[in-house]
């Protein structure tokens, strides 16, 4: 298993994924999987500014993700897999099944029609719902914004 | 380009106003009511004026969701006003205020907060054991905020120059190399100022009580090490602390 | 301490809580800085220096990195360089391992307590929601106010729980204080410089740096044996 994490976090690459986990994981690559940062040279430009030098950023379109997903797994260094979306990452799970068996919530923060669950985690009815989903297909999802905390179940979070 | 060479409007009431970025911080908008704060003097030269609905209309969009490192932020502040003033998309203004969290956030985390703020304090530390006394403190914050007062005024008006265009004048001022540099120097100063704190507090002991508080310091800071990463130096300290006094109080060693 | 120094100790103590994250985070909150404040506020600013120090080897580990909670040092190292000024704290090792124990509770305390404050300004910004959605700079501007006050109550509440707390707890231990005097200090000085460096491998054990901080400790200790 090269990849440590896969995280759903709508900041990307922040502080909390590069020096929180990407420090004690020891993580040479992340992978930010974003169809809108794929097609945005200057957003691209932006997240490599947001990581060390011995850290490689590598962008992919959803679709794309799933075909180089095995790549990834491969590679001898360790990496983080990061979607802005819970959408993004539903689609990576369902496209290459078995592969994912955790998904890290990192943070959802608020927006019109999203109830808070958490401080750093905000999730409407119906995103509620497909995280279920995810779930039940077997992945275990737990939300945890930095390896200190404690990861917190999603049947706690939804309870 | 006229416009490209204007200085940043109001700079001074937008300067003070952000270093208080943070007051409104909360879990909803984290720094975004902070940013909306600091971004509004720049926004009343928009068409209309203060009761215009363009002034009403940026204002609510910069007081949305933001969160990054809050000396860098003036740098998203300056770029998402002058955005709105050069008239572009709310779907432009908003995308470049969301791209710009998660960067500025990791880039400042590690140049200032696990780098030059370590480092000043570790300069600070070793010439307080080497006898400089109050003069410490004073080397250290005029150290210190000679980065961050500059990091603060240089983001603002770049932010304001480039606009849209922002990422580029990130690149170019070479922060993401300074961030390389000052980590390793941190790395370096806090090593040596450990050691020669302890040497400054337990100079002229006894041998017995060196070595004892040297084991002490390295057995804690092994064991929370060992039992990484859920474990709390704090906690062990307040631990050690607290046994050696209900020891100390009840016998007489 | 007088009342007045009491009430000073206070009135900084707020200053220094406020720099923390509100404004204008110039690091006064740092420990070695607001312990000589502390300290200068009874006339003892070289006593309220020496608690500060030994209080920054605990802060080391302290980054204020967005929106992850972390202790508050700066409230709890102003009082308890203004009690190590005055006679409880700073005499006696057994008097500044009270002071000390103090301010690791309170500082956990101050990061709680901000934890609290945050979601208060949550319901501010529900409370404005429609103002604020509108562009109503009016509703901007009291969001803000109303942050800056929580915690302006916040710091201030850290700053006479600890001054109050200390000066109890470094009275017991200076009169009930049985072992040696060397043995609280010895304690004091384990903690902090322990904290220390566990601090230092979290934040530099990786990548390049730590190479750095490891010949940064091999080339301190030299130092501190030959200094010894």
């Amino acid at each position: 298993m090269s990849i440590a994490v896969y995280r759903i976090d709508d900041r990307l690459i922040h502080g909390q994924v590069v020096v929180g986990w990407g420090q004690v994981l020891g993580v040479g690559f992340i992978v930010l999987v974003d169809d809108e940062v794929r097609g945005s040279d200057w957003e691209q430009e932006l997240y490599r500014m947001g990581v060390p030098p011995a850290v490689s950023v590598e962008f992919a379109g959803v679709a794309e993700a799933i075909m180089r997903l095995p790549a990834w797994e491969a590679d001898p260094r360790r990496g983080i897999v990061l979607t802005g979306d819970i959408d993004g990452m539903v689609t990576l799970c369902t496209g290459a099944p078995d592969r994912i068996s955790r998904v890290n919530l990192g943070g959802i923060h608020f927006r019109e029609g999203r109830k808070e669950r958490l401080r750093y985690l905000y999730l409407s009815d119906e995103e509620a719902t497909k995280l279920r989903a995810l779930a039940r297909c077997g992945i275990e999802v737990t939300a945890q914004d930095v390896p200190t905390a404690r990861p917190v179940p999603l049947e706690e979070l939804l309870a | 380009m006229a416009v490209a060479a204007s200085p940043v409007p109001a700079f001074g009431a937008v300067l003070f106003r952000l270093f208080a970025i943070q007051a409104g911080w909360n879990y909803e908008r984290m720094m975004g009511v902070g940013f909306g704060y600091a971004a509004e003097p720049m926004l009343r030269g928009l068409p209309g004026g203060r009761a215009g609905d363009r002034y009403r209309e940026a204002l609510a969009r910069e007081s949305r969701f933001f969160n990054a490192h809050p000396y860098l932020a003036g740098l998203a502040v300056g770029a998402a006003a002058r955005a709105e003033v050069d008239g572009e998309s709310p779907e432009k203004i908003e995308r470049l205020r969301a791209a710009l969290c998660g960067p500025l956030g990791s880039l400042g985390d590690r140049l200032i907060w696990a780098g030059w703020l370590p480092a000043c304090a570790a300069i600070a530390l070793m010439l307080v054991a080497f006898g400089a006394r109050a003069w410490a403190v004073v080397v250290f914050l005029v150290l210190y905020n000679l980065v961050h007062v500059w990091l603060r005024i240089w983001g603002l008006r770049a932010g304001w120059r480039e606009g849209l265009h922002v990422a580029g004048a990130l690149a170019a001022q070479g922060l993401r190399r300074g961030s390389e540099t000052v980590g390793p120097l941190a790395g370096l100063l806090v090593g040596a100022a450990l050691p020669i704190a302890f040497a400054w507090q337990l100079r002229g002991e006894p041998w017995e009580a060196v070595g004892a508080g040297a084991g002490g310091a390295i057995v804690l800071a092994g064991v929370v090490r060992l039992a990484a990463p859920r474990a709390n130096g704090m906690a062990l300290a307040a631990l050690l602390l607290g046994a050696t006094s209900v020891c100390g109080l009840l016998w007489p060693w | 301490m007088s009342p007045l120094e009491a009430g000073a100790a206070v009135a900084v103590g707020t200053l220094v809580g406020l720099d923390l994250v509100s404004v204008p985070q110039m690091m006064f909150s740092r420990p070695i800085v607001a312990g000589l404040l502390g300290g200068a506020v009874v006339g003892q600013p070289l006593a309220g220096l020496a608690v500060g120090a030994l209080l920054e080897l605990f802060a080391m580990e302290t980054l204020p990195v967005g929106a992850v909670r972390y202790p508050d040092w700066g409230p709890g190292s102003v009082a308890a360089g203004a009690l190590a000024g005055a006679e409880a704290g700073g005499r006696s090792p057994a008097g500044l391992l009270a002071v000390v124990l103090v301010v690791l509770g309170t500082a956990w305390l101050g990061g709680w307590l901000m934890h609290v404050m945050r979601r208060a300004n949550v319901a501010s910004v529900a409370a404005w929601r429609v103002a604020l959605d509108a562009g109503d700079a009016r509703a901007v501007r009291r969001i803000q106010l109303e942050g800056l006050a929580r915690d302006a109550g916040r710091a201030a509440v850290l700053t006479v729980l600890t001054l109050a707390a200390g000066q109890v707890l470094a009275g017991a231990f200076v009169s009930g204080w049985q072992a040696g005097e060397l043995i609280a200090r010895v304690a004091v000085v384990a903690a902090t410089v322990g904290v220390g460096i566990w601090s230092g491998w979290r934040l530099f054990g990786q990548g390049a740096p730590a190479q750095w901080f490891v010949t940064g400790l091999g080339a301190g200790a030299l130092v501190a044996v030959l200094w010894l």
